[in-house]
């Protein structure tokens, strides 16, 4: 057959030990809920049951290098209907996170924005409608960064008229260096850690 | 009617279903007192509503025919329907129960005639068939009802319907003077024998249920199949009475879930096996599909699996179905999941789905409730630190028919023992 594979613990263990909310999936039976309700569904290469199924097979390669890790959009419907209590979400999130530590980066654009979220965040306390989007759309270089510009000028537009937009640059919030603090401890208690 | 004298070398029986109406004929049978109250205007508790038993696809009658004649036969069982426990204090070989009984508004006067029926015309929702259909408000609670006896909905008996009922009544069966009563027993030991009440499907929200006409639990099945039930045993569409040509069962739902019931019933697969079975003979075109996660058939009921498996027109398929939705102008149900044996994912359609929900036990709820062990998901524990009173059936552990029975016996003889070793 097939999918038949042997039985490798090791890698379920690495999972279990090192990757946040890792050692959920022991709990996992195998129904499919999250699979069957999930709405990137079609756009991953694994859904979450395979994923975990692939974690007990031992296939570390297959899984840190999958792009289904880095597509989840935290809309909690895996969350809210798994039947076995497993946090779904934070299992992908975490396993994103353990394979940026070890030097995959299954889906660059998403690993990028991600790391441009976090350093605002960190450093502002807040986030900079327009000099996020800037710094996302020009690193894939110059004409890229306009052609993207052109296309999201509607909604940049809408964002100015609500005035969810400055034009002057986000200022830090007060306390950023509290919130810095608080970052720093979470970022400790964490068993994956931060991506660099 | 409370003339019923015990003493603490009685014992009492609460539920009138199998395990109650096996507890009680048996402790009787050995030569005990005993009493015996079911909530419900009839004896015989969900078996009543069955078609079929598996695995042999009998109809449950013959048996609780048996039972009923035990019962007649042997003057140590009284029994009250619409009666309730409302109080229970003491301890082993030394309870005061208090009895509630609810008013019937008829008389054992009562010859079944029917003419009640005939002149009544308030309808209210069968509770038989659950709500499928709609009986008037003077009723016989079914065809096989024991006793045979009919009852008047309390939401008549103070109105011009209810006196529409007494002055057609030949023989002065109708007594709409009637109110709760209550009576106290004293017994040595409790046999509670409260059965169970079918998991509330609309719970799982992304099936639909309640909302989807065409989305039935398996209870609602079992009613649809029976020649006494609301379709007189055709199995249709609720939304537009039509023949299905395509029906789902969906396993587990609402059971093994940490979010509901996280126990398996022990009984959901083996009923949908059935319900298959009814299916297939009724429309031998018709296609069923079982969406499961496991099936649990042990032991000699494997067979009944394996023959299920032969037809060919009934497909199973590993998967949690993960959603529902509903064509509005079709009444379809389009199901989503992902078949777990090969990574797919499911979109298929059918025009009805059945939903194998599970057994939720009926716990001891009074006031000031007896000191009683119950295990993390509410079952009865028959704690042997706490003797006295004893669960008996599917208040101990969800499980079918003839377990019940066996668990029964396995009851009548604790309580036996409490009364015995004083």
């Amino acid at each position: 057959m097939e999918n038949m594979v042997n039985y490798n613990p090791s890698f379920a263990e690495e999972v279990f030990r090192d990757v946040d909310s890792g050692d959920e999936i022991k709990m996992c039976m195998n129904c499919g809920v999250c699979a069957g309700s999930c709405p990137l569904r079609e756009h991953m290469d694994y859904p979450p049951r395979q994923i975990f199924g692939l974690i007990r097979a031992g296939k570390r390669e297959a899984v840190l290098s999958s792009k289904a890790i880095m597509l989840c959009t935290s809309c909690y419907t895996c969350v809210v209907k798994c039947p076995r209590d497993i946090p779904v979400m934070d299992v992908m999130h975490g396993l994103a996170h353990y394979a940026l530590k070890q030097g995959y980066v299954p889906r660059k654009d998403t690993a990028n924005f991600g790391k441009e979220f976090w350093n605002q965040v960190y450093k502002l306390g807040r986030i900079d409608e327009k000099d996020l989007p800037r710094r996302v759309f020009f690193a894939g270089g110059f004409v890229e960064g306009i052609k993207a510009m052109l296309n999201f000028m509607d909604i940049g537009l809408k964002l100015m008229l609500h005035r969810r937009m400055k034009l002057l640059p986000e200022r830090k919030i007060k306390g950023v260096k509290l919130l810095q603090k608080m970052l720093d401890k979470a970022e400790g208690l964490g068993k994956g850690g931060i991506a660099a | 009617m409370a003339d019923v004298q015990t003493t603490n070398q009685s014992i009492l029986v609460v539920g009138g279903g199998m395990s109650g109406i096996t507890a009680a004929l048996e402790a009787a049978e050995a030569g005990y007192e005993v009493v015996l109250v079911e909530k419900n205007p009839y004896l015989g508790g969900r078996v009543t509503q069955l078609y079929q038993y598996f695995p042999k696809l009998c109809p449950p009658n013959c048996g609780l025919e048996i039972n009923f004649r035990r019962m007649r036969q042997n003057p140590k069982v009284r029994f009250f329907t619409m009666a309730e426990v409302a109080g229970i204090s003491g301890q082993e070989g030394d309870y005061d129960v208090t009895v509630k009984l609810s008013p019937r508004y008829v008389n054992e006067k009562c010859t079944c005639c029917g003419k009640c029926t005939e002149v009544c015309e308030v309808e209210i929702d069968n509770p038989f068939n659950y709500g499928m259909d709609k009986i008037k408000a003077a009723y016989l609670p079914h065809e096989f009802a024991f006793p045979m006896r009919y009852v008047l909905d309390p939401s008549i008996a103070g109105t011009d319907e209810g006196k529409k009922c007494l002055d057609v009544c030949e023989y002065g069966a109708i007594d709409l003077e009637m109110e709760e009563t209550s009576f106290d027993l004293k017994v040595g030991a409790i046999v509670w024998a409260a059965g169970w009440d079918p998991f509330d499907a609309a719970k799982v929200d992304y099936y639909g249920f309640g909302e989807y006409k065409n989305v039935i639990t398996n209870v609602m099945m079992e009613r649809m199949a029976a020649p006494s039930g609301p379709t007189e045993g055709k199995i249709l569409r609720p939304s537009d009475k039509k023949e299905p040509k395509n029906i789902a069962f969906i396993q587990c739902a609402g059971s093994r879930d940490e979010n509901y019931l996280p126990y398996c019933s022990g009984i959901c697969c083996l009923a949908s096996l059935k319900h298959t079975t009814y299916v297939r003979e009724l429309y031998p075109d018709c296609d069923v599909t079982i969406f499961f996660i496991d099936i649990r058939a042990l032991d000699r009921l494997e067979d009944f699996y394996t023959k299920v498996q032969e037809d060919e027109k009934v497909v199973f398929i590993k998967s949690k179905i993960a959603n529902i939705t509903e064509d509005e102008e079709t009444g379809g149900l389009l199901l989503e999941g992902e078949n777990t044996r090969t990574g797919e994912q499911i979109l298929m359609n059918f025009d009805m789905v059945v939903l194998a929900t599970g057994m939720v036990p009926n716990k001891i709820e009074i006031d000031a409730a007896p000191d009683v062990s119950y295990d993390e998901y509410g079952f009865l524990i028959n704690d042997p630190e706490k003797t006295g009173i004893y669960g008996a059936g599917c208040v101990r552990r969800p499980t079918d028919v003839a377990s019940s029975v066996q668990d029964a016996t396995a009851g009548a003889l604790k309580a036996i023992q409490s009364i015995a070793r004083r």
